[in-house]
């Protein structure tokens, strides 16, 4: 396994919260120097859930980065799902709780990150149990939630309604779960569940799926449960996926039933590495790359993805080559975001209370 | 009732008369306005008790505001003030890795040393790895919050704030440099010397300390035009000198207004004087190993050396408290003031005794100026112990009991000090300073004990850490790491610990499977996941819950669900509701081990689709298919038996299909034979009649014995 070399310097600074972290996410700057992050704590102490702006100083004197915090919104339910809108100056902010409400923040990046409940799903029967996952379409007028109760639900705001409607798009009465969701065009996204399934919906065609990939692929060794899912917009025919096992596999829509698998589970062949064993907790791809021009790189080839796991590794991994290791922490790394504007800045929360900010360079 | 004082109706509860002196009461609000008539006490998370006060109904049976009951949470014991609750989690989290780390190399080491049978365990690099064990968690306890920044400009400020020191830091400070440190122990009277003046302060708020007379000094310091003329002035410096802050006294030495540029003409030999002083302070031979850049004294490793320097240098202050030059100095706080620096220089007992404030204070006088060459443990302890004799307090500081704990080489005082002064964390983490060097403390602390059910100290205080770990949701999935250290109970308690942890939440249940995975606790793992799978089942997460039961391959549930969700099957697979079962379907796999009696829904759904496909009555090679799933469903053992009418009753058009009979004579009579089996069990009572129209059975056997007759004729 190749560690980050010399010649690639990344700075790592930890930055200790006293709270728990459910989530982090950047938000979309305002200017090219300002960092913004959207963080979900939750402190064990007074046992309340919040979410916080906070300026993201990345070079302040003391060479280590600092956040001021900027404002904060009170939850009433931990959060489970934190997605973030690239709208500026008005970053919108979708997060879900445990309870099963959904609420839309809006922050004023501006006039000092003053954040706002636009406004909040909270109906009985909008999901029961927990939402597991939520995100929010690029542009931001529309979001899609799944849980475990096998409910998905689309909610719409356009406008200022404080209360949202949402539709329910599809009900499985709890006879499949799902625990990852990731839009993959205005009117298509892209679900995963147990037994390293996928599902892909399109709201053209109601009433399911309308392709769904096979979870059983890994026959005869453990399964798991999808996790997170990333799609590419230069890409929208492969989705990427990462959840038990250190599993992060691909699946190409064009080619049926068959996993790409990165790392993890079903490898069986020598020539995929395990870069962890443990859960992979989130995938994203790495926009970060030293190539010029990723159209280059063949449309079946996976471009570099990054994961994170409950072992404490923080990774990029590229198909056919040695996975390169970011971060290797003594805890589980639970959350990590790219900085979209400037992707050699990443994010990431960790297990013992902490944030950690990289620098690439 | 117990616990209920006679005025709760005041809305506060009170415990009953406390019978031992000590005890303190404090009311708990709960807000009920009613008068209580129950009460039920249990714990909740980590030091917390959760208190249900339930209000006696009222009498005349109308609703109130306040009626009912509440909850109400009441930490105890508000940690210990100095180092807030999430300052405790980082030092937790931060002393894992130093913890592992130091658990390995000593296993590593002694399975070095049982291949090798003479060397000793305990060399080499042995006091490196503990020295890093201690400098790691040294570095956790910095305190984060810093220090105010002092107001007075720099020349006028004469004691310099940095982080803000506490007790903990300065109690492992302690521990490291009489345990860590083992080579360097002839140097230990310097090194209190200097611990002392990091952590003075710290004695300030339970005892008048040097340091807090410099802080009150520093005040008025402001305000004072003629510093010579305050006795404050002298006494201060002459107690600063007494601990052996040289820096600090030769800097106010040289705040002294002869110092002034207008005054030098005329008190010339009141500043020569001064001068004399500072010179001979900065001076001060030191017996130490090395001296911190910029700090004054002049340092000696070798005794000889030190000696003769030593000897020079008191010469040189008997020569200068005997000189004629005191009777030139016209002020006269100068010259007393200076007077009784020198005698603190000296050694004079009484001068050091009554510079000093405690105890601690006159015992680091007497190692600088009255016996700079104590060595050993058994002389510091006597020392000690003349110092207290000197110097009695009313209350000790928990750092005194440390320290004397330690100079005393009483292993079990030291702990039961680490233990009521820093709590569990610190027991844990010092007893591998303490066993690290001390064969006896070794024995002591690993020694199994019949009255500790025959675990060793060491194992115990391991246990009660990783106990208190369990307790808080954010910790408890480092309470592993330290249990798995204990060999006799560890892993008992850590399966017990893991079987606890709750299953709602996927992310916190993979967290503990993980955990598990580490351990090999493969038992444990299928136990949690079979208390996840019914726990989703039970909520209607049927999905999660046969996905959870899959996993900890528990045949057993997974055929009594299976029982259940056939039920709604018979009711619902429609094609409305196909789309549901499908991802279902595709979950359970087609490994018939993993999905039990499950295995029936898989075929049952091939059957559906192939009967789909045929509406029109025409397509022969999807009804092949259909009857394909049919012969081997009816095969099955596991189909179950209340299914076989339904199915042969959906499969009527395949038994009536025009163009010719697509069950061949075997077939057909396996399928007549199973209806006869149905007619039998028809009679049992426990026979479940589906939901199918009365003339069902009869079609079906009509069908079937057309067919037999027409693929007799096509035999």
């Amino acid at each position: 396994m190749a560690f980050a070399e010399s010649q690639n310097p990344l700075r790592v600074y930890r930055i200790p919260q006293s709270r728990y972290i459910d989530a982090v996410r950047w938000l979309s700057p305002v200017s090219p120097s300002d960092r913004f992050a959207a963080i979900a704590y939750f402190d064990a102490d007074t046992n309340s859930p919040s979410i916080e702006i906070a300026y993201v100083d990345p070079n302040p004197q003391s060479s280590s980065p600092t956040l001021t915090p900027q404002s904060s919104w009170t939850s009433h339910s931990r959060i489970s799902s934190l997605r973030t809108a690239h709208s500026t100056p008005q970053p919108l902010l979708a997060a879900a709780t445990f309870s099963g409400s959904l609420h839309i923040l809006a922050s004023d990046l501006i006039n000092g990150g003053v954040m706002e409940s636009e406004a909040t799903v909270s109906q009985l029967g909008f999901h029961s149990g927990p939402v597991s996952a939520v995100d929010l379409r690029e542009g931001g007028t529309e979001c899609v939630s799944v849980g475990e109760d096998g409910r998905v639900n689309l909610v719409s705001f356009v406008g200022d309604s404080s209360k949202l409607n949402y539709r329910r798009i599809f009900d499985s009465n709890g006879l499949v779960g799902y625990t990852a969701v990731k839009w993959a065009s205005p009117s298509e996204f892209a679900t995963g569940g147990y037994g390293f399934g996928i599902q892909w919906w399109d709201q053209r065609t109601p009433g399911g799926p309308v392709l769904q990939f096979k979870g059983n692929w890994c026959q005869g060794k453990t399964s798991g449960i999808v996790h997170s899912i990333d799609i590419h917009p230069s890409r929208k025919h492969t989705c990427l996926a990462g959840g038990s096992s250190g599993t992060i596999f691909a699946w190409d829509r064009r080619a049926a039933q068959q996993p790409i698998v990165l790392s993890g589970a079903g490898t069986g062949e020598a020539s995929n590495s395990l870069l962890s064993e443990s859960e992979v907790w989130e995938v994203q791809y790495d926009r970060y790359t030293r190539r010029s021009n990723i159209g280059n790189i063949s449309s079946t080839r996976i471009l570099p993805v990054m994961i994170c796991s409950e072992d404490g590794i923080l990774a990029v991994i590229e198909q056919g080559e040695e996975p390169l290791e970011l971060l290797a922490e003594p805890c589980a790394i639970n959350s990590f975001d790219i900085d979209r504007q400037n992707p050699s800045n990443v994010i990431c929360s960790l297990e013992w209370e902490s944030l950690a900010i990289l620098t690439r360079s | 009732m117990p616990g209920v004082s006679s005025d709760s109706a005041r809305g506060a509860l009170v415990p009953l008369s406390p019978e031992s002196p000590g005890a303190v009461v404090y009311p708990l609000r709960h807000g009920l306005k009613s008068p209580i008539s129950r009460l039920s006490i249990s714990w909740s998370r980590g030091n917390s008790l959760r208190v249900s006060v339930f209000a006696a109904p009222s009498s005349d049976g109308s609703v109130n505001d306040g009626d009912g009951g509440k909850v109400v949470e009441v930490k105890l014991g508000g940690g210990d003030g100095e180092i807030s609750e999430a300052h405790w989690r980082r030092i937790a989290y931060g002393s894992v890795s130093p913890f592992a780390l130091l658990q390995s190399r000593k296993n590593a080491v002694s399975t070095l040393s049982k291949m090798s049978m003479n060397s000793s365990p305990y060399d080499g690099d042995w006091w490196d790895y503990i020295m890093e064990y201690s400098k790691d968690i040294n570095a956790l306890l910095v305190n984060q919050k810093s220090a105010s920044v002092p107001v007075l400009d720099d020349t006028k400020s004469v004691i310099t704030k940095g982080e803000e020191p506490t007790s903990l830091k300065a109690a492992w400070e302690l521990l490291e440099m009489f345990y860590a440190e083992k080579p360097s122990h002839s140097w230990l009277p310097e090194r209190l010397v200097d611990w002392l003046a990091d952590y003075d302060s710290l004695f300030s708020g339970t005892h008048p300390t040097v340091h807090s007379k410099l802080v009150d000094f520093q005040k008025e310091f402001v305000n004072l035009q003629v510093v010579e003329d305050d006795p404050k002035y002298w006494e201060v410096m002459s107690s600063a000198l007494a601990v052996g802050w040289l820096n600090i006294v030769v800097k106010m030495l040289r705040l002294h207004g002869s110092y002034q540029l207008d005054q030098l003409s005329n008190r010339e030999t009141e500043n020569g004087l001064v001068e004399a002083v500072a010179v001979l302070i900065s001076k001060m031979p030191r017996m130490r190993l090395e001296q911190e850049a910029g700090k004054l004294g002049e340092c000696y490793k070798a005794k000889p050396d030190f000696v003769k320097a030593w000897e020079k240098w008191r010469g040189q202050i008997n020569k200068l408290d005997s000189s004629a030059f005191w009777f030139q100095c016209a002020h006269q706080q100068t010259r007393e003031g200076l007077r009784s620096m020198l005698q603190i220089m000296l050694g004079n007992a009484n001068s050091l005794c009554s510079a000093t404030y405690n105890w601690i204070e006159l015992y680091i006088s007497h190692f600088l100026y009255m016996r700079p060459l104590t060595v050993g443990l058994e002389s510091m302890y006597s020392l000690a112990q003349k110092s207290i004799q000197l110097k009695p307090m009313a209350s000790a500081h928990r750092l005194m009991g440390l320290i004397i704990g330690i100079l005393g080489e009483n292993t079990e005082v030291v702990l039961a000090e680490c233990l009521k002064g820093f709590g569990p964390w610190m027991v844990a983490h010092a007893i591998e300073l303490l066993t690290a060097g001390s064969d006896h403390a070794e024995m002591l602390l690993h020694e199994e004990r019949q009255n500790l059910g025959g675990i060793s100290i060491e194992e115990l205080h391991r246990l009660v850490y990783a106990q208190v770990l369990s307790s808080f949701p954010l910790t408890w999935q480092i309470a592993p790491i330290y249990l798995i250290s204990c060999m006799k109970h560890g892993m008992i308690l850590l399966q017990i610990l893991l079987s606890k942890q709750p299953v709602q939440d996927n992310q916190l249940l993979l967290k503990s499977i993980e955990i598990c995975r580490l351990y090999e606790l493969h038992s444990v793992t299928s136990n949690i996941m079979k208390i996840a799978g019914v726990h989703h089942w039970k909520h209607g997460r049927k999905g999660s819950g046969v996905f959870w039961l899959q996993q900890a391959r528990d045949e057993y549930r997974l055929n009594r669900i299976a029982l259940q969700l056939f039920d709604s099957v018979g009711k619902t697979i429609s094609d409305e509701s196909f789309k549901q079962w499908e991802g279902l379907i595709q979950l359970l796999g087609s490994d018939s081990k993993t999905a039990g009696g499950l295995e029936f829904l898989h075929k049952y759904r091939d059957f559906k689709k192939s009967l789909r496909q045929i509406h029109d009555g025409k397509a022969t090679d999807p009804a092949r298919q259909a009857v394909e799933s049919l012969i081997s469903l009816m095969k099955n053992p596991s189909t179950p038996q209340r299914f076989w009418l339904p199915l042969l009753y959906d499969s009527l058009k395949l038994l009536n299909w025009k163009e010719r009979p697509l069950l061949n004579v075997s077939q057909t009579n396996l399928l007549l034979n199973k209806l006869q089996e149905l007619s039998m069990a028809r009679l049992r009572p426990d026979f479940i009649e589906s939901e199918l129209p009365p003339q069902a059975l009869n079609s079906v056997r009509l069908a079937l014995g057309t067919n037999l007759g027409r693929a007799i004729l096509e035999e």
